[in-house]
């Protein structure tokens, strides 16, 4: 396949987690408010998702918004009340306690997550900076971030690089991802399971086998692995054989450009 | 049956200060917020809340510093914005705050639904919120297999407060075929020790009685049944009318700069009742706007 020269930073980032959903999976997509939050929560997400049905993975299903497997080809253009319930859909389940025995039971296989902190062992922290009694600020809360990394099987971190996002320990562990890395995940009664890829603006970072350190695997065209490192509150792994992200094939952008995002709803900002 | 059709203050006035509410809805989509306006109105405080995902009620009640408590999964008002009052209450120390995830805090309700002394999850496994809590995430072993899991208390309230679409004067509480479900309302009725529902429209019995398979919260859950139109305003009903998104805007100017003081005396402190919050809060041309009917 020949491969496009000429793409933008989202583009490659919804080729990038296309390329780690399979056939049959099925995918929670979270929601989003406006600008980048939404870009990175729900339209980067939901493209990758179209793009791996359009190409290799035609059996993938959706839940966002509380429906299962929505008409993707009829996306509202604004996502107010009225839009999200008289959107076509398989499945409106009939209340959350549904969605949430679909996750403790297992059902999910990828989930999209991001968060303010990040840690060397990919725990997630949306709820407080600083301490939690007495916070400096007083995040979120936790939602079901916390869910997705105890039982999706294969949640995707998908965050911009930067320095302050990614620190050596997040102050509160609102979603368990390693641990202390090794085995103590496990050893803490969780299922099998954590974080199994973080797709930034400029780099790609798997977990190492073992330490379950966060390892740097690719790095974007565009940047370097210095710059990676620069952007970063710990210094990660950095794989033997780091290599250049692949790029989109020119397919895989017609696919973004003309299909999936023609009315450009989910690539905003 | 027994009709329980009350007014909004008589409803109110049954909900003493420092009672625990669970309160409905989801975040900015169809809370019970007239109702909370009416607690606010008649000066009550000391309120514990549990939520799902808490959002603008919740904001109000802490504007007010009516509520010491709060046990949710996320508090916040999606894209309006971060819940200013609510989080000023945590950083400076006057809301004990309960975090839990969706799986954990809906396994409480169910617990409480089910009337069980507690719920049994491993969504905690490894949080903070269980290592800050340990109040209420104690660990306990599987009898069976001797597993590591937790245990949480059932999310025991003693009101619920929901805002539903139709109902008869006996408090059957219909859905509407097209609805949106993204709430624990249903198991939040199940869960209630004293459930006061308001409600878009009371219907006449006969009409509860064509479609009987809509009914969610049967009469016998209910205490009191209050109808109030466009009583999640500026908040959204799904089937009745989107968010009002110029006035949550102007909300969220005021909370940022902690202003809650101007706000809280145009639309709590002086409407007398709900009709007069409708007229400072909405022209009739604006109503048509929201109304998606």
């Amino acid at each position: 396949m020949t491969s496009s020269s000429n793409y933008s930073l989202n583009e490659l980032m919804v080729v990038a987690a296309a390329r780690e959903l399979r056939n049959g999976d099925l995918i929670f997509v979270g929601v989003g408010t406006a600008g980048r939050a939404f870009t990175m929560a729900c339209g980067i997400p939901i493209a990758a998702a179209r793009l791996a049905q359009e190409t290799h993975a035609p059996d993938l299903a959706i839940y966002w918004n509380n429906l299962l497997s929505p008409d993707l080809q009829q996306i509202p253009e604004r996502l107010t009340q009225h839009y999200l319930t008289t959107w076509p859909t398989a499945a409106q389940l009939h209340n959350c306690s549904d969605k949430n025995d679909m996750l403790s039971k297992g059902r999910f296989d990828v989930s999209f997550d991001s968060a303010p902190q990040i840690d060397r062992y990919g725990n997630l922290n949306i709820t407080a900076i600083g301490d939690y009694r007495h916070p400096k600020r007083r995040l979120i809360g936790a939602l079901a971030q916390t869910d997705h990394f105890a039982y999706v099987r294969r949640p995707l971190i998908l965050t911009d690089l930067k320095k302050r996002t990614f620190v050596e320990k997040v102050d509160f562990i609102t979603s368990v991802g390693y641990l202390d890395g090794g085995n103590s995940r496990a050893e803490a009664g969780l299922r099998p399971g954590g974080p199994s890829r973080v797709i930034t603006d400029k780099a790609i970072f798997g977990f190492h086998d073992e330490s379950r350190e966060m390892e740097l695997l690719t790095v974007h065209e565009s940047s370097s692995i210095e710059e990676v490192v620069s952007e970063m509150g710990f210094l990660p792994r950095i794989s033997d054989n780091v290599s250049v992200t692949v790029a989109p094939t020119e397919h895989e952008i017609r696919l973004i450009r003309d299909v999936i995002d023609p009315r450009k709803i989910l690539l905003v900002s | 049956m027994k009709s329980k059709l009350v007014s909004l203050e008589d409803a109110a006035s049954l909900i003493p200060s420092g009672s625990s509410l669970t309160i409905g809805g989801s975040i900015i989509r169809r809370s019970p917020v007239a109702l909370i306006r009416e607690l606010l109105h008649q000066k009550k405080s000391g309120f514990t809340v549990l939520a799902y995902p808490a959002g603008f009620t919740t904001d109000l009640l802490a504007g007010a510093g009516a509520v010491d408590r709060v046990e949710a999964v996320y508090e916040g008002l999606f894209q309006f914005g971060f819940s200013y009052n609510f989080r000023r209450g945590v950083e400076e120390g006057r809301i004990d705050i309960r975090d839990f995830s969706e799986v954990a805090m809906a396994s409480r309700f169910r617990a409480a639904a089910a009337g069980l002394p507690f719920a049994v999850t491993d969504a905690l496994l490894g949080t903070g919120m269980a290592e800050h809590n340990p109040e209420q995430v104690r660990e306990i072993a599987d009898p069976f297999s001797g597993r590591k899991l937790h245990a949480l208390p059932a999310a025991e309230s003693d009101f619920t407060l929901l805002h539903g679409y139709t109902a008869d004067e006996y408090g059957n509480v219909q859905f509407p075929v097209a609805r949106d479900a993204d709430d624990l309302d249903p198991v939040m009725a199940k869960a209630a020790n004293r459930l006061i529902v308001t409600v878009e429209k009371i219907v006449p019995h006969s009409e509860i009685l064509k479609t009987p398979n809509l009914t969610y919260i049967p009469h016998t859950w209910v205490e009191a049944i209050v109808e109030v139109p466009f009583g999640a305003h500026p908040l959204s009903c799904d089937g009745y009318y989107d968010e009002d998104e110029l006035h949550m805007e102007d909300y969220q100017r005021r909370m940022k700069e902690g202003d809650f003081a101007s706000y809280a005396d145009l639309y709590i402190a002086k409407p007398q009742n709900h009709a007069e919050y409708l007229a400072a809060a909405l022209t009739p041309e604006r109503l048509l706007q929201l109304s998606v009917r």
